[in-house]
């Protein structure tokens, strides 16, 4: 028996480390195992791959052409993925971040959970790919106990506080438990917003664009009257995009000078 | 739609693929303004590096060429040699610049080549992992230094000094910072003119790197300010005053 699973996300989500803890539970558990990354030079933001193969006998290559299991964690990692699909692919995606309409169609089954949206009401946003792991791990069989030491043992050097170490476990025995969708998905609610924000008031007006915004917080650590934090609409990254109070705001052009990708400007309105 | 980003940029590639916070994103929109400005976009060619800086092939709506890791000094040279009305910009980080590209910018500087040369020094190798650097400082811990740089493998370069050694007399060369955007883009702005009046320009601009410096936007101006502490801004060399250049 021989399982080839692709894990397609984007940098920076966390789909190599949870490969890295997959396999490692896997070679503990006594199975063959073979596990390779395929990421470009970026560090953040573009499309990563991990190739798990889990079997019985000898693995002789890493690579293969058709998964039998996708899972899916990025929107733009979709056109990435879709050539590994194949009749007999079951595809795995996550239904708060991902509208199930634009998966391939031709796949055998489609698994969802809406991870991204647990995380974010239950956990915290980072705690996304710890509950992935956990039911991943449940999905390939293996033992509870075996993955969560080697989860303790990679993340430990991050986990030194025993509370975050305590919420991560929480995080990990939710995601084990976790059942998926199988037809009726939820809503996409955690999808980017698109369009420009403008806002106006008090002789200013704010342009803000969630579609550059990375979330990085320059903004607001540099905004010198404190008019500017973290709201409730996600950027391309799934970030917080900052929300701006102009009644503080004086219109300095810090934000605009120091975003590094171009999204937030104030301008004052011109007297008539 | 109101547009924010400078015009010389390229719309449809936004966002662009650096980090989030990273200091390229700075350095790079106040080029991209001082392009407007200058309104030199359809002469300007820029040459990018090995590394970080890499990831600006199609961030501008500017002629781009993407050179062997520290070879872009030479390559905007020759390039420059040949063709005479353009305005040569090399972009590099501070791997490219200081480390394997070090003598083609000493020896550029020496020959007074008229180029702009702008190096981001945020003090690591950020695109292979964020391993130390010749300019890391004494005590920062990275990869390859996992219990803090020792000071036998240096205390932190100072390459403007040096260059502004031997530098001809007429030569541009300056210090800058991203905590400081206003100073960075007149720095930015002289050091082409100074190409444009035939002279070598070079300005270091002092920049953050969230994703190996494992900060947030907090921390990184910290860690910032201790290093605008290690490596003074301002002018080296101030090029031909106005006066002269009448």
């Amino acid at each position: 028996m021989k399982l080839q699973m692709l894990l397609a996300g984007e940098g920076g989500q966390g789909i190599q480390t949870i490969a890295k803890i997959l396999s490692r539970a896997a070679a503990n558990a006594g199975k063959e195992v073979s596990y390779i990354p395929s990421f470009g030079v970026e560090q953040r933001g573009t499309p990563s791959l991990a190739f798990l193969i889990i079997g019985d006998e000898a693995i002789n290559y890493p690579r293969f052409d058709v998964a039998d299991e996708l899972v899916v964690l990025q929107q733009r990692a979709i056109s990435t993925a879709n050539k590994y699909v194949s009749l007999n692919t079951t595809m795995i995606f996550d239904s708060s971040t991902i509208n199930h309409r634009s998966l391939p169609k031709i796949a055998k089954k489609i698994l969802g959970a809406p991870v991204t949206k647990y995380a974010f009401e239950k956990f915290t946003p980072k705690s996304f790919n710890i509950i992935i792991t956990g039911k991943l791990s449940h999905q390939l069989g293996l033992d509870k106990a075996i993955v969560w030491e080697v989860v303790a043992k990679t993340l430990g050097k991050k986990l030194t506080n025993p509370e975050i170490m305590k919420a991560t476990k929480a995080a990990f025995e939710f995601g084990y438990d976790l059942t998926f969708e199988e037809e009726n998905f939820s809503e996409p609610s955690y999808l980017p917003e698109t369009s420009q924000i403008v806002m106006k008031g008090f002789g200013k007006t704010a342009y803000i664009n969630p579609k550059s915004c990375k979330g990085c917080g320059i903004c607001i650590e540099k905004c010198p009257v404190k008019a500017l934090a973290f709201g409730e609409t996600l950027g391309v990254y799934a970030t917080p995009v900052p929300d701006i109070d102009l009644e503080k705001c004086i219109a300095c052009g810090n934000c605009k000078r120091f975003c590094p990708d171009a999204a937030i400007k104030v301008d004052k309105d011109k007297k008539a | 739609m109101d547009k924010i980003m400078p015009e010389s940029w390229k719309e449809s590639t936004k966002p662009h693929l650096f980090c989030p916070g990273c200091g390229h994103g700075i350095v790079m929109r106040h080029l991209g303004n001082v392009i407007d400005e200058m309104k030199i976009s359809r002469d300007v060619t820029l040459g990018i590096d090995i590394g970080c800086s890499l990831l600006s092939w199609n961030l501008f709506n500017v002629d781009t060429i993407q050179t062997h890791h520290g070879r872009t000094t030479p390559t905007m040279v020759g390039y420059k040699q040949v063709k005479e009305d353009r305005i040569a910009i090399a972009y590099m980080g501070d791997g490219g610049g200081y480390a394997i590209g070090l003598q083609s910018m000493v020896h550029a500087a020496y020959r007074n080549n008229p180029i702009t040369v702008i190096v981001v020094n945020n003090e690591n190798y950020a695109m292979t992992g964020g391993q130390a650097s010749p300019t890391s400082p004494v005590g920062m811990v990275t990869p390859t230094s996992p219990s803090g740089k020792s000071s036998e493998f240096g205390t932190g370069f100072h390459a403007p000094e040096m260059i502004a050694g031997i530098a001809n007399k007429n030569a541009f060369i300056a210090r800058g910072t991203v905590t400081n955007p206003i100073q960075m883009a007149s720095l930015i702005k002289k050091a082409i003119e100074c190409q444009k009046s035939g002279n070598f320009a070079m300005i270091e601009i002092l920049s953050m790197c969230p994703t190996n410096w494992k900060t947030n936007a907090k921390q990184s101006f910290e860690m910032l300010k201790e290093m605008e502490l290690l490596y003074p801004q301002g002018e080296f060399k101030t090029g031909k005053t106005e006066m002269e250049q009448k």
